[in-house]
């Protein structure tokens, strides 16, 4: 008898195992240090879209694995390696800036892991990656935008602040650089700083002098917010337009009134859902939060939790990374929180974006840009 | 460039080098003293100004209150961090100070940043510290005035203390020998404990004035400005409070002057500031008002 109850016990563990799997996902964003403010609204929206589905089509549970990588490469590099190595996850999400990214990618397409970037914008992020996937735009549509907002509005001449320690400034300057002077335009000066500089009053000063129509800053918002301080300080008064890199609200806080009209590039506009799935999502994320407006970050966030859950369900075998890559690389007309997605074979998003400018201590809307 | 410019960064310059240089104050009083480069300072720095942060923006206190409780408060931790990390290692060979101090510093940054995260947060600057004034086209902010004249000031004040009272007399004695100082009556203990609590007072005006020229607190913030202000104490002579300040302007200047000068060198600017360190090293390696290392005299 002991021995019909040991086997009924062992045989019913061992299906409920076989029910229930615990796949493992990694996430690696950086949860404090400088770039703390962007990777707690994005590690917002995978657990939001995590509590929303948490599991896959067969029944496996969906548990994500978060490693805080301070901002920092080094730390990327070894957050990416514990996640593949002794938690033995099947995808990546995240890593949130292009530099960071770039190592999570270094690392998982050697070990063949997917990897989905959240908004990592960087250009040569994905080129001669079989395992980096993106559901972002790229800097060179980033900067296009920028580019052809400028020129409606005649702007001729521009000045362009890049922070040489980030590959997203880099890009970024290069991109819209390339797309300004095809417009016409002339770049007086492209001035170099370091992300970490708090005193930006000689960058101000120097741009002052040079009198530029408008000003490009493809910065964070830590180096942002002091410029447009310190430029409102020493009386400079120029448009002045960033990427996505300002997009969130400490921006705001810290640069105060000085950052009123202010434009940036982003993905998403919370009071514009483009879709149902989107709309539901927002109100989601407000029940859960009690907050109304939604960072973009959380919902590319959500997204590439969205688009991988998308992926392994379409696999046989959910922990089968190679084919989880390959279904990732196949998503068409995807209807994420952040809008349509489609997904290319080099890995990189087609996707719109939108143009906000601060206004009364908000971003606000102001337009949409299709590719 | 024209000469407005040129005016223009100069102020710049001189508000800039003035923060590094009260921050500097503090690193050359403990080396006087203790010969411990207390890498831990920048953090007190850091402190200072979280602590500005919250009686402002909490409880709601004048820009002046916020001043004095920060300074004292801060003031209190720099001697609460002697008693319990440096005290017990009077008798210890120097490099055990000097990594107790670099273990506070790590601590200091990463409770700040467990207790209050690690997102940036707005300084709540007074609106008259933005006020502008615009004199022959040379534009200042109150804020970047006041902080070169509450540094000279400070300065003064420094040096009043060494060279006018008891306590600067028992200061400067123990720089030259702690052990024979002790024999003539005076309480070793309780004057370091003075020196880390005035250079800690001085790096949290140090901290507030930095987060008011440059709103955001962080738990990092510390580290880079640290870093340059000890590099200042060194070129301005380690061991001498009117050395730290010349080399707080010389540090200041220097950033400014690359910008300037060569606007696409900018990024480099913070290497400017060490390899002017090196070089002051390698010919004058007692700093510019320093002299001899055994016998520092502030």
């Amino acid at each position: 008898m002991k021995k019909v109850i040991s086997l009924a016990v062992a045989s019913a563990l061992t299906c409920g195992m076989a029910f229930a799997k615990e796949i493992k996902i990694g996430a690696v964003m950086p949860m404090s240090g400088p770039l703390a403010a962007y990777g707690q609204v994005c590690n917002l929206g995978l657990e939001l879209a995590n509590k929303l589905q948490p599991k896959l089509k067969n029944g496996d549970t969906v548990k994500i694995v978060l490693v805080d990588n301070k901002g920092d490469k080094v730390e990327t590099a070894t957050a990416t390696t514990r996640l593949i190595s002794s938690d033995k996850v099947v995808a990546i999400l995240g890593a949130l800036t292009s530099t960071n990214t770039a190592q999570t990618i270094a690392i998982a397409d050697k070990k063949k892991v997917p990897v989905i970037a959240s908004v990592a914008t960087n250009d040569k992020l994905t080129a001669k990656r079989t395992f980096a996937n993106r559901v972002c735009f790229t800097d060179s549509f980033q900067g296009e935008v920028v580019a052809n907002y400028a020129k409606e509005q005649g702007y001729k001449t521009a000045v362009v602040v890049v922070d040489q320690a980030q590959v997203y400034s880099l890009g970024l300057a290069k991109a819209f650089q390339k797309a300004f002077k095809a417009n016409g335009g002339k770049i007086v000066k492209k001035i170099k700083v370091t992300s970490g500089d708090k005193d930006f009053k000689a960058v101000v000063s120097q741009i002052k002098n040079l009198n530029p129509d408008f000003m490009f800053l493809p910065l964070y918002h830590p180096e942002a917010s002091m410029i447009s301080r310190q430029s409102k300080q020493l009386g400079l008064v120029k448009p002045m337009f960033s990427g996505d890199g300002v997009a969130n609200q400490t921006f705001i806080d810290l640069g105060g009134e000085s950052v009123e009209g202010y434009m940036f590039t982003d993905f998403f506009d919370s009071t514009n859902p483009p879709s149902k799935t989107s709309a539901d999502f927002v109100a989601f994320h407000e029940k859960e939060t009690g907050n109304k407006e939604m960072n973009s970050f959380t919902a590319l966030g959500a997204d590439t939790y969205n688009v991988l859950i998308d992926a392994m369900n379409r696999c046989e075998d959910p922990t089968d990374s190679i084919c989880i890559n390959e279904q990732i690389k196949m998503t068409k007309d995807f209807d994420g929180v952040s809008g349509k997605i489609s997904i290319n074979k080099e890995g990189n998003a087609t996707r719109s974006a939108v143009i906000k400018e601060i206004r009364n201590g908000k971003a606000g809307f102001k337009a949409t840009v299709n590719p | 460039m024209d000469i407005l410019t040129f005016m223009q960064q100069m102020v710049n310059g001189f508000s800039l080098g003035s923060m590094y240089a009260l921050i500097a104050i503090g690193y050359t009083m403990v080396y006087g003293v203790l010969r411990l480069i207390n890498f831990a300072h920048g953090d007190i720095m850091m402190v200072g100004a979280f602590l500005g942060y919250t009686f402002m923006a909490v409880f709601d206190l004048p820009f002046s209150v916020t001043v004095m409780l920060s300074v004292t408060i801060s003031a209190l931790l720099g001697m609460f961090m002697d008693k319990i990390a440096y005290k017990p290692l009077r008798e210890a060979p120097k490099i055990s100070l000097l990594i107790t101090a670099i273990g506070i510093s790590f601590f200091l940054e990463n409770a700040f940043t467990v207790f209050l995260g690690g997102v940036p947060r707005a300084f709540p600057v007074p609106a008259y510290m933005e006020n502008i004034f615009n004199v022959a086209g040379v534009t200042f902010s109150v804020s970047s005035i006041m902080v070169p004249i509450v540094t000279l000031v400070l300065l003064l004040g420094i040096l009043y203390v060494l060279y006018r009272t008891k306590y600067g007399m028992a200061i400067r004695a123990l720089s030259f020998d702690i052990k024979t100082v002790n024999l003539m009556g005076i309480d070793a203990n309780t004057i370091i404990a003075l020196v880390f609590g005035l250079g800690s007072g001085l790096a949290a005006v140090g901290g507030i004035f930095w987060a008011v020229n440059y709103p955001s607190v962080e738990p990092m913030m510390g580290v880079l400005v640290g870093l340059k202000a000890f590099a200042a104490a060194v070129v301005g002579g380690i061991g001498s409070v009117t050395g730290a300040v010349l080399g707080g302007f010389i540090i200041g200047f220097t950033e400014v002057v690359v910008i300037a000068f060569w606007p696409e060198m900018g990024g480099y600017k913070d290497a400017f500031a060490f390899i002017f360190l090196i070089f002051v090293l390698l010919f004058k390696p007692t700093g510019i008002m320093g002299e001899d290392l055994e016998k520092s005299r502030f």
